[in-house]
């Protein structure tokens, strides 16, 4: 491929004036056990998103709630923390998402169907 | 067939019309079900209804695809319609599967990755004991993709016949490489953005917008921004550190490129189901469950990744 294709093809470059890496901001909820998760999953914050997600199994409720309206991007491997985070979770206790961005809900679909101990609630 | 070691069968029916479709798929499926055996068969629609027709009632006994659907994207099949098949069954029963994945109305750009993906099921079923067998319309496909189903398949069936032989022209790796051939150009306008880490958000930020304002909306738009993370994502980690993506339009569809300089050595990547505890190694199978079409070149001098989405 290369070269020829290269100097054909780049009259549009789309610019960024600076860096701003994807921000990721996680506080725990006021009045039952869990967090709200508002910005973006991806590379940059994966470790911001995994250490949250540890409260939810070091948390002795029974029922831990995600709060991800504010949520607008989560890649395959931010969704792979959470369905690992459920399947560490000890038997009878459950995360609950609620509004999750849709691609999240597909993205468990495709790679984790059926998966116990997680639960999808539209408000 | 016989004293052969490899329990994988993998034979290519050459069919000339209606009977001779019927007469080399119905036997395969019937024989199955006799012997308890489970069977799926994914063909494009108009061949699955003559199949469904041709078995009355034993249809409800197999699994019936629409390969136009389930197998659109040919990275997808091995994975999403032939693996998940045969992967659910109870072990120690032989599973069989009726693939149609080339048929005549696949594009030029298709095509390449319909042989690559004909070419990978040898080694992807490698030592199972499945038998996929593989319709080819000998009246409607051309000369090139008759004779590639001769260097991908080690059995064939000729039209008219009811014998199989080993193919003297089965190179299924000389195929992956052959189809390994570089990408068309991107549209003189495309748009371009150099990414590395620190930019992956941006990156997906400038390929939604742009493929919004080509038309892109709804689960097509979201397929495009996780289709962006998961090659730029790949990019950073696999491939350099860095990329360049660009995305145009072409036709009915927007089009995603990611570009870097990593080499990609493993043609079955992104064409395995992963077991769910598995962390990580997800992100080039879901391009292909999610995109319309994907396409590969990899070689000394780095990797392109593309990927169609319809608007």
């Amino acid at each position: 491929m290369g070269e020829s294709d290269r100097r054909g093809s780049a009259p549009r470059v789309a610019a960024v004036p600076e860096a701003t890496p994807a921000r990721l901001t996680v506080s725990p909820l006021p009045r039952r056990a869990g967090l709200r998760a508002a910005g973006e999953v991806d590379l940059v914050t994966r470790a911001t998103w995994t250490r949250a997600l540890e409260h939810a199994v070091d948390e002795g409720e029974d029922v831990f709630h995600l709060e991800l309206a504010a949520l607008t991007f989560v890649d395959v491997a931010g969704a792979g923390v959470l369905a690992e985070t459920v399947r560490r979770l000890p038997p009878g206790r459950r995360i609950v998402l609620h509004q999750p961005p849709s691609a999240l809900s597909r993205i468990l679909q495709m790679f984790w169907p059926g998966l116990p101990g997680i639960e999808v609630s539209p408000s | 067939m016989t004293a052969t070691a490899e329990p994988f069968v993998h034979p290519a029916l050459f069919y000339r019309g209606e009977q001779e479709y019927l007469a080399g798929t119905v036997p395969f499926v019937r024989a199955g079900l006799e012997s308890g055996e489970p069977v799926a068969v994914a063909v494009p629609g108009e061949n699955l209804r003559l199949i469904r027709d041709a078995l009355g009632a034993d249809a409800d006994a197999v699994r019936l695809l629409d390969m136009r659907e389930a197998g659109r994207t040919p990275g997808r099949i091995i994975p999403g319609v032939l693996r998940a098949f045969a992967d659910a069954q109870p072990a120690g029963r032989r599973v069989r599967i009726i693939g149609e994945p080339v048929w005549a109305g696949r594009t030029p750009a298709e095509y390449p990755a319909c042989a690559q993906h004909e070419a990978l099921i040898n080694a992807a079923f490698q030592g199972r004991e499945v038998t996929i067998l593989c319709p080819y319309d000998a009246v409607r496909l051309d000369e090139r993709a008759l004779a590639d189903a001769h260097a991908t398949h080690p059995v064939v069936i000729p039209s008219g016949t009811a014998g199989q032989h080993r193919s003297a022209a089965y190179a299924p790796e000389h195929v992956v490489a052959r189809y390994n051939e570089p990408l068309s150009p991107a549209a003189p306008d495309a748009l371009t953005f150099s990414f590395a880490a620190p930019t992956l958000s941006q990156a997906r930020h400038v390929a939604t917008a742009e493929g919004e304002r080509l038309g892109l909306s709804g689960r097509p738009l979201e397929d495009l921004a996780l289709a962006t993370a998961e090659l730029t994502t790949n990019s950073v980690v696999h491939g350099g550190g860095s990329g360049e993506l660009r995305v145009w339009a072409e036709d009915g569809h927007v089009v995603c490129e990611v570009r870097d300089g990593g080499r990609l050595d493993d043609p079955l990547a992104g064409r395995r189901p992963v077991p769910r505890d598995q962390r990580g190694g997800r992100g080039l199978l879901l391009v292909n469950l999610v995109a319309d079409l994907v396409r590969i070149h990899t070689g000394q001098d780095g990797t392109t990744v593309r990927a169609w989405f319809p608007r």
